[in-house]
């Protein structure tokens, strides 16, 4: 990948991938490895984007397709190791974020399923409901009840959590 | 107040700390380990598979009377399995402390010098195969009686004109060499098939990879 592309092309999209990578992992190391295969799967798929939607939802929709995938594969591939026993105190990870109310926000989204994390994340970037359905590949009418439910889901896991 | 989770979004990227991307190196890094474990791990299953099936056969053939085949066939299919561990070995010693590229190149070199290896093994393997599946037959016993005898009195019945050598009905060695030669000559393009119907795959994917890291280093 020449660094004009990504200079050009992802980096000014960076915060979009790395908010969808957060969503779909737990850990930094994840995360990084999203993020790159992201990166690289923009740059193989570039000659694929025609132009019918902006750069920026195609973006986002290669984001999200390549992070539910890993996830997918992660989760069949699901390999136990020694730290899986460990106290969580000893495995526990740095929060993310420096905002703990985001770093809440997200551990919520996390433990929602692999489309409606999507659907929140586009809703939360303020995508209109078309938008969000071109990228999901849903009907928009369905998009608003989805998100209702979602945003409800989100209320009750981070209940008393936040203020 | 709680705030709602679209506040909390919106507030809580506005530090822009949260925005800076991880650093793109070695983006195959995984993708490399992952392949060359896959690869080790099947090749020693089936040096596995080789090894307690020429077992397997060797006490069936014996079991049915036909020991020259299962000696024939254990002893090449050991020979086999002893050559691959042996290049196995250098699996092993390929140095995981260079970039993703070199490393894949390095497997890539080794799988090349170990395909012609077998190419050339199978030269010998296939022809040898068939030869001992015709021993066994020819000297086995069917019933106390050896069928190669039995073969040959029933030809000789039939055909009391036909050359023997050693033995043998001529024409039917002259078949088997035949076959030999032809088995030795297409060794080559049988073992790639048969190399292809285990780790085809894998082998598409290994070129893939490169062919990507490739377009990413000009």
């Amino acid at each position: 990948m020449s660094s004009d592309f990504y200079t050009s092309s992802i980096l000014p999209y960076a915060a979009i991938i790395i908010k969808i990578c957060r969503a779909y992992t737990n850990t930094q190391e994840d995360f990084e490895d999203y993020y790159q295969e992201v990166c690289l799967q923009i740059w193989k798929s570039r000659n694929n984007f025609r132009g019918d939607s902006e750069w920026s939802t195609w973006v986002y929709r290669l984001s999200l397709n390549v992070s539910m995938t890993l996830l997918k594969k992660k989760k069949n591939n699901h390999q136990h190791f020694a730290s899986d026993y460990l106290p969580a105190e000893l495995t526990e990870e740095p929060p993310a974020f420096a905002d703990e109310s985001l770093d809440q926000l997200y551990n919520a989204i996390r433990q929602l399923s692999e489309i409606d994390r999507g659907v929140i994340l586009l809703y939360l970037e303020e995508k209109s409901y078309q938008e969000i359905a071109d990228i999901i590949g849903s009907n928009p009418n369905n998009i608003g009840v989805r998100i209702k439910r979602i945003k409800e889901r989100l209320k009750k896991l981070l209940d008393g959590k936040i203020n | 107040m709680e705030k709602s989770i679209e506040s909390i979004w919106k507030e809580g990227f506005l530090n822009s700390k949260e925005f800076i991307a991880p650093k793109l190196n070695n983006l195959y890094n995984k993708k490399s380990e992952h392949i060359v474990d896959k690869f080790t791990r099947v090749f020693k299953i089936n040096l596995i598979a080789i090894v307690a099936g020429s077992f397997f056969v060797m006490a069936m053939a014996w079991a049915v009377d036909i020991p020259y085949m299962g000696v024939g066939l254990f002893v090449l299919a050991n020979t086999l399995a002893f050559i691959n561990s042996k290049l196995m070995k250098g699996l092993g010693e390929i140095d995981k402390n260079v970039n993703s590229y070199q490393y894949l190149k390095t497997f890539d070199s080794w799988l090349k010098e170990m395909i012609a290896y077998n190419q050339k093994f199978a030269r010998v393997f296939y022809p040898f195969a068939i030869l001992s599946v015709a021993a066994g037959f020819w000297f086995g016993s069917f019933g106390g009686d050896i069928p190669g005898d039995m073969l040959v009195n029933e030809l000789m019945i039939s055909f009391p004109e036909m050359i023997l050598l050693f033995g043998f009905p001529l024409y039917l060695c002259l078949g088997l060499i035949l076959t030999m030669a032809v088995l030795a000559f297409s060794a080559g393009r049988i073992y790639k098939w048969d190399l292809n119907i285990v780790y085809g795959r894998l082998f598409k994917k290994l070129d893939e990879i490169l062919a990507d890291m490739e377009e990413l280093r000009v």
